[in-house]
């Protein structure tokens, strides 16, 4: 049974299946750097007013990994549609200079899609001292709160399990699925990642639409890219 | 020099692959904030996508190859499900063939083409005005929160069947041996994870 599984796998899905999620090494292109987003994560405040949104670079770091820097040639960019058409009505840009994140907007941008520039004339609205210790520094300014450095990975999975389930491997659970309760770890404990959080007054995040699923709920549509300097 | 960078940005694009990066004087800015003395800072240039995601695990789980995840990152939002539906619904079967079993419509009434056309367009929906959950039985797709399974919403959308708990190790015969894999749960939760109530919320680093 697992060595039909391990063929079947093999024929049908193509081999290097060294899957890491949420998004977890999921741009081989970038793997490895601070242009590959690890996570992505948007939800309520602690001011029910507010939508926090927290956009993770790089892959699991081990905590010796914790000098990891943010790059100030990658820009991260959480783009806010308004109206379902999957087209950003607003980006709120985050990008690091000598040791600080300055962030622009949230704001119509003057441009969609794969390329961006920062229109920092007029839509830079606060920055935050750049943390590098578990001491977090943060910053407030126009109704928005900042941070950015290395945290906990908050992301949670049995991911070697995952590889065994995917792989047709020993390293599955009972009839090649995942563990039993209490035989399962969590890969991603004690590792950390470089996260950038704000958190946004609803205010100024713009219109919401039906839900595309049909639940009737009131929603924006949200996305987080890293764009490197050309 | 604004209005151009907004009006010709395929022209800045080529103008900055061929000149690397425009350090150009006018560009740069005077920022104070909080630090003690006003600092110049250069935000110029055109920035270029190398990375996407909007939901966890989509394109880690579902594109079937690096050359797959590498296309579907650099592809906007409104243009992926029609390139990347078809891949991502073979790859689902792909996932159902190696276990010998077969999708069957999910908790969600959803069959397997409409689950991968929703799932190729890799953003995430919150709501500002209600609950903001990944699923949590009540709301669906509202938003994520630190401590939501996505993998198991994910696992259960996926082999979860139309009572979400199809693959979870039942014991068909009687003999007390599991005779189904667990495929609707990776049996880790979030009660490792204890993110702050306030600002910035995720735990202190290792």
């Amino acid at each position: 049974m697992k060595k039909t599984k391990a063929i079947i796998l093999s024929v049908g899905i193509l081999a290097g299946i060294t899957l890491i999620a949420a998004d977890h090494l999921d741009a081989p292109a970038v793997a490895g750097t601070t242009a590959d987003i690890t996570d992505f994560f948007a939800f309520e405040g602690a001011n029910a007013d507010n939508t926090v949104f927290v956009a993770s670079v790089q892959s699991s770091l081990a905590p010796a990994g914790n000098d990891a820097t943010f790059n100030e040639n990658v820009l991260v960019e959480i783009n806010i549609d308004n109206d379902g058409d999957l087209i950003e009505d607003l980006v709120i840009q985050a990008i690091p200079r000598d040791g600080r994140m300055y962030f622009f907007g949230p704001y119509a941008p003057g441009a969609t899609g794969l390329n961006s520039t920062i229109d920092d004339d007029t839509e830079l609205t606060g920055s935050v001292e750049i943390t590098t210790d578990g001491t977090a520094i943060t910053a407030a300014a126009n109704g928005i709160q900042y941070f950015a450095g290395p945290r906990e990975d908050p992301f949670f999975f049995d991911f070697t399990t995952f590889n065994g389930v995917i792989g047709g491997t020993d390293a599955a659970g009972p009839n090649g699925g995942f563990q039993l309760p209490g035989e399962a770890t969590d890969t991603f404990d004690g590792t950390n990642v470089l996260s950038i959080v704000v958190e946004v007054p609803n205010s100024l995040l713009g219109g919401t639409f039906a839900h595309p699923a049909g639940t009737g709920t009131q929603v924006f549509n949200t996305w987080v890219e890293a764009k490197t300097k050309q | 020099m604004k209005i151009t960078y907004i009006k010709y940005p395929l022209i800045l694009a080529i103008a900055a692959v061929t000149a690397l990066s425009c350090d150009n004087d006018d560009d740069n800015t005077i920022l104070g904030g909080d630090d003690p003395a006003p600092v110049v800072l250069d935000f110029s240039g055109t920035f270029a996508q190398q990375d996407q995601m909007g939901r966890p695990g989509i394109n880690t789980v579902l594109s079937g190859s690096s050359a797959i995840k590498n296309n579907f990152n650099v592809t906007i939002p409104s243009e992926q499900t029609a390139i990347f539906q078809p891949q991502f619904l073979d790859r689902a079967v792909a996932l159902h063939d190696a276990f010998g079993v077969s999708y069957e419509t999910n908790i969600l009434g959803l069959d397997a083409t409409t689950l991968t056309t929703i799932l190729a367009t890799d953003v995430l929906q919150v709501a500002p005005n209600a609950p903001t959950t990944y699923f949590d039985g009540a709301n669906v797709l509202t938003g994520r929160t630190l401590t939501d399974d996505v993998i198991d919403v994910s696992l259960i959308l996926l082999f979860g069947g139309m009572d979400g708990n199809k693959y979870n190790g039942q014991d068909l015969d009687g003999d007390g041996m599991a005779d189904l894999p667990i495929l609707v749960t990776d049996n880790v939760d979030a009660s490792g994870e204890t993110p702050s109530s306030t600002f910035p919320y995720l735990e202190t680093p290792q």
